[in-house]
């Protein structure tokens, strides 16, 4: 365990708290949970891309044996209210979706479900639901839905635009000065679709109360009060007549931060039948039926001046939003025009979007939202300049970034990068970032590559959410209490899913009170206890914002902590100190009491001065003055076979800057991950189409995730400026190990082999597309070895 | 359509357990409605990502995969059954020191892969590669669990040597 001076707690690689209970077989996930009534759902989705139901005929399933309900499209869309989208753009077409429709938009869409004693007696219940389709024409991709005789999702809209949008500086002065530029570097850059697949699938126990009329709804969920909310509005329920508790997912990364249609048809069936009911998504299932992600294709453009001086810098983005709009909508790709500048000083900077629908699976929220795609357009254009320019990419970065005495700044796509040295961070890794071998090695080519990013954290405050029509408020809100046997709870809005913040928590507030993290519970999940939060875990919030409401709450907690004990000890407040569980006179040997002995004399109200409440508890609620921008460099070196296309990862180096890391451990775990996905997306990943619509990656044969010889070992390096805005002064952490990685490999293996650099605009790198790409390129021609 | 059902006899995690099943049910149902024991974790049902990994007879074999009906008369081991009591195994703590778990639901089955690999007499090589290999992890990165494992076999080295 590391430690820091003078602190106990905070800065310390204190193991984690939830572990025991999961290295045991302890932890209660959705699936793990059973009551002696319950029943199986299973969700009857549509295996066509395109089409109008034309025929329901629910009758062979109700005739199943076992099966006890089966709603069709028509019964659940009459019983419910569409789902409001979350992030609006200006203008958008589409801001809400029905549950279910008799419109299909995409293979996997939920069409109807059936309810059965068991899983297998609903599974065989859904496969005698009767539908007739009436196809239509398929488009999946989002630049051919953009065509003037494309099929069109939505023949009254005579488009399949949903929105379009522009950021940054006015787009006439931005061509002027591509215009005027010495040189300009383009290229036609596409992020692939990808499947989250957290090792947990989504899934739900429903369980209504007939007699009380309340609904409670254990989830595998990253937002509970979020999912209440529209759980409610769904179900034409009151709020308060909805109960969440949300197990902490296996596995989330944005796929699970909201409620989905199948979820709260679940919750229907329930109503109906009185019952609980479970329903578990399988793997096939997940791979359609939970929102994909990135799916953009970005005209981006690098403009220079005769000294290698970033003048300007855009992107024409068209986006794939699938079906329908997800909650998120066009959310990535317009983080993706936000964050576009990154660490560097451009003249004029910005992106026009437009997002597309598609007979595809809704694109959604994913680690790096943007950032990741963003960043593989603008490192991968800087690479490109330098090699056709012939100077290093390392120093024309440098040459181009902001430093720390620039900072703070506000680009011109309105983001106030707040502190931090990106140079630093650069210089570093450019410092230790090696070829692990001979350039050249038989048929192997030998490279390296790097990445620099800016990321956005700790979403947000409530004022901007608004401002840019994201529905969900911003501040969270922490209760820290002393019990009155000297044990501590801390209540939060925030989610666990893996990411260690029941820990980080009780750090923060052991840290505090001076009580030993032991005595601590972090209660996170059940909205019936949580205080509210519209916006749950998401966007690298829960340590920044949640933790800054525990930080702040747990301050005044240990104020008064400090008043009663000057009170009791007969003692002046400046000489109380509070450690392992006691309040102690300083410099006054014996002078002390316990802090079981003040919290129950406060909760008895007994003996406390008359100024003070009786008990020991505060809430305190945070709303960030602004974002916290963490930021990093990843560089990689890499070992290119020629002959077969394979590439693999020979050292990694990470240099990251996030402010103050609560627990060093859990934060490097987060980058690790974090960079283990973008792997995935930059060599593996890809969720593909057939021409009809039809999907091609249903099964882990088809659609690779990363396995540990994928993974190099990394090493990882930490600058440290606190952030000025949060208490604590954590940043936001854990999506920056996917937003570089891409683009760090990519750049490597363009290094690697520099005759197809060119080429190196489409992730993923697999073997084939690169072995593809050597053979275009006649390395395959002459021998080998004389290459 | 009523399915087939079978009696079946099983020891799980050193009890004498039985049920009737149907002949289609697989193990992992059998282990985790039948018989609670819910440490077990499903993650694809076609095989690839191992978390569903139990051991039958001694040997590492992926429960979606097979039938209940296929350990009648068989010795099945769940992660439940490595801690004594409360106290974790010397692999598990390993696994706590090293944060080689983050959402914890991938780790089961590595835990009773490598538990089989250790009584195999696995290099400490075999398995951080071949067996570790066989299970697919979304949150960790994989390196966490590399060093669980080279720290608990440096530890089984060293009480040889004892």
């Amino acid at each position: 365990m590391t430690t820091v001076e003078g602190n106990r707690y905070v800065g310390v690689s204190v193991l984690r708290v939830d572990d025991p209970q999961l290295l045991r077989g302890g932890a209660r996930f959705v699936d793990d949970l059973t009551f002696p009534d319950m029943m199986h759902a299973t969700i009857v989705r549509s295996p066509v891309a395109h089409a109008n139901v034309v025929a329901v005929d629910r009758a062979p399933a109700q005739r199943e044996e076992g099966v006890s309900l089966v709603l069709g499209p028509d019964e659940c869309a009459a019983a419910t209210n569409p789902l409001p989208c979350v992030w609006i753009a200006p203008g958008q077409r589409q801001t809400e979706v029905p549950l279910t429709s008799r419109s299909v938009h995409y293979v996997g869409q939920p069409l109807a479900i059936v309810v059965g004693e068991t899983r297998a007696s609903a599974e065989d219940g859904a496969d005698a639901v009767m539908l007739d389709f009436e196809q239509l024409p398929v488009v999946t991709d989002a630049e051919a839905a953009l065509a003037p005789d494309a099929p069109l999702l939505n023949p009254d809209w005579g488009t399949n635009v949903c929105a379009e949008l522009e950021v940054g500086d006015p787009r006439e002065e931005i061509e002027d000065a591509f215009a005027s530029a010495a040189y300009v570097v383009r290229r036609r850059l596409r992020i692939q679709r990808i499947a989250v697949n957290p090792m947990e699938t989504r899934g739900i126990v429903a369980r209504w109360d007939p007699g009380t009329e309340h609904l409670t709804a254990w989830m595998s969920t990253q937002v509970p009060h979020h999912a209440r909310d529209h759980l409610a509005h769904a179900l034409r329920l009151r709020i308060d007549q909805v109960r969440v508790i949300a197990r902490p997912p296996g596995g989330a990364f944005g796929a699970k931060d909201h409620v989905y249609a199948d979820e709260i048809l679940v919750c229907l069936a329930s109503m109906r039948l009185g019952r609980p009911v479970k329903w578990i998504e399988d793997r096939v299932e997940h791979l359609v039926a939970t929102f994909h992600a990135r799916d953009a294709l970005h005209d981006a453009r690098l403009a220079l001046d005769e000294n290698g001086r970033f003048v300007a810098m855009h992107t024409d983005i068209v986006g794939n939003l699938g079906g329908y709009p997800s909650n998120v909508g066009t959310g990535p790709f317009r983080i993706s025009m936000t964050m576009l500048p990154g660490p560097y000083r451009f003249d004029r900077v910005g992106g026009s979007l437009r997002a597309v629908l598609t007979n595809t699976t809704p694109t959604g929220a994913y680690r790096g939202f943007g950032m990741q795609e963003a960043t593989w357009v603008r490192e991968r254009l800087i690479d490109e300049a330098a090699r056709e320019l012939g100077v290093d990419p390392t120093e024309l970065r440098l040459q181009n970034m902001l430093g720390p005495s620039d900072l703070p700044h506000t680009t011109a796509t309105y983001q106030p990068y707040d502190s931090g040295d990106y140079p630093e961070a650069l210089r570093r890794v450019a410092n230790v970032c090696r070829p692990q071998g001979p350039h050249r090695e038989g048929s192997v080519r030998r490279g390296t590559g790097i990445a620099s990013h800016v990321e956005f954290t700790g979403l947000g405050p409530t004022k901007m959410q608004k401002l840019v029509g994201f529905h969900l408020s911003g501040y969270e809100r922490a209760t820290v209490r002393v019990e009155p046997d000297g044990s501590v709870t801390v209540s939060s809005g925030v989610m666990g899913m893996g990411q260690g913040i029941e820990t980080g928590l009780a750090q923060l507030a052991a840290e505090q009170l001076g009580i030993p993290i032991e005595r601590v519970r972090v209660r996170l999940g059940d909205t019936d206890v949580a205080p509210y939060s519209s916006a749950g875990s998401i966007a690298s919030r829960s340590m920044t914002v949640g933790g800054g409401a525990v930080v702040r709450a747990a301050e005044i907690v240990r104020e008064k902590l400090v008043r009663l004990a000057a009170h009791h000890l007969e003692a002046a407040a400046e000489d109380v100190e509070l450690a392992d569980g006691t309040a102690r006179v300083r410099g006054v040997p014996g002078a002390d009491v316990s802090v079981a002995h003040l919290a129950e004399q406060a909760w008895l109200n007994w003996d406390i001065p008359e100024d003070e409440e009786p008990g020991l508890e505060e809430t305190f609620t945070h709303d960030p003055d602004s974002i916290s921008y963490s930021y990093a460099t990843h560089g990689v070196a890499v070992a290119v076979d020629v002959e077969t296309g394979e590439v693999r990862l020979e050292g990694y180096w990470v240099c990251h800057d996030s402010g103050v890391l609560v627990n060093p451990m859990i934060c490097d775990g987060q980058i690790v991950g974090g960079i283990a996905q973008g792997v995935g997306i930059a060599l593996l990943e890809g969720f593909r189409y057939g021409p009809d619509g039809q999907p091609l990656t249903t099964t882990y044969l088809d659609y690779l995730l990363p396995l540990s010889e994928d993974l190099p070992t990394i090493d990882i390096d930490h600058l440290c400026t606190p952030s000025p805005f949060i208490p604590g002064g954590m940043k936001g952490l854990g999506e920056g190990g996917t937003i570089p990685s891409p683009a760090a490999i990519g750049n490597a293996v363009a290094n690697a082999v520099p005759e197809i650099a060119d080429r190196i605009v489409e992730t993923p790198l697999t073997p084939d597309r690169l072995w593809t790409y050597f053979h275009e390129a006649g390395l395959h021609d002459a021998d080998l070895d004389d290459q | 359509m009523k399915a087939e059902t079978r009696m079946i006899n099983a020891v799980v995690n050193g009890q004498h357990r039985s049920g009737e099943v149907e002949v289609r049910t697989p193990l992992t149902d059998f282990l985790r409605a039948s018989l609670g024991l819910v440490g077990t974790h499903v993650g694809c049902e076609h095989g690839v990502c191992g978390a569903c990994t139990v051991l039958v007879d001694g040997q590492a074999v992926r429960s979606c995969l097979m039938l209940a009906v296929q350990v009648d008369g068989r010795e099945v081991e769940t992660v439940e059954s490595l801690a004594e009591d409360e106290e974790l195994s010397a692999l598990q703590q390993a696994m706590h020191e090293q944060h080689g778990l983050q959402c914890g639901f991938c780790t089961a089955g590595i835990l009773m892969s490598l538990t089989a690999a250790e009584r195999d007499g696995a290099s400490v090589e075999d398995a951080t590669c071949d067996v570790l290999g066989g299970h697919v992890c979304r949150c960790t990165g994989y390196q966490n669990i590399r060093a669980a494992i080279r720290q608990h076999w440096a530890s089984l080295a060293s009480n040889e040597e004892a």
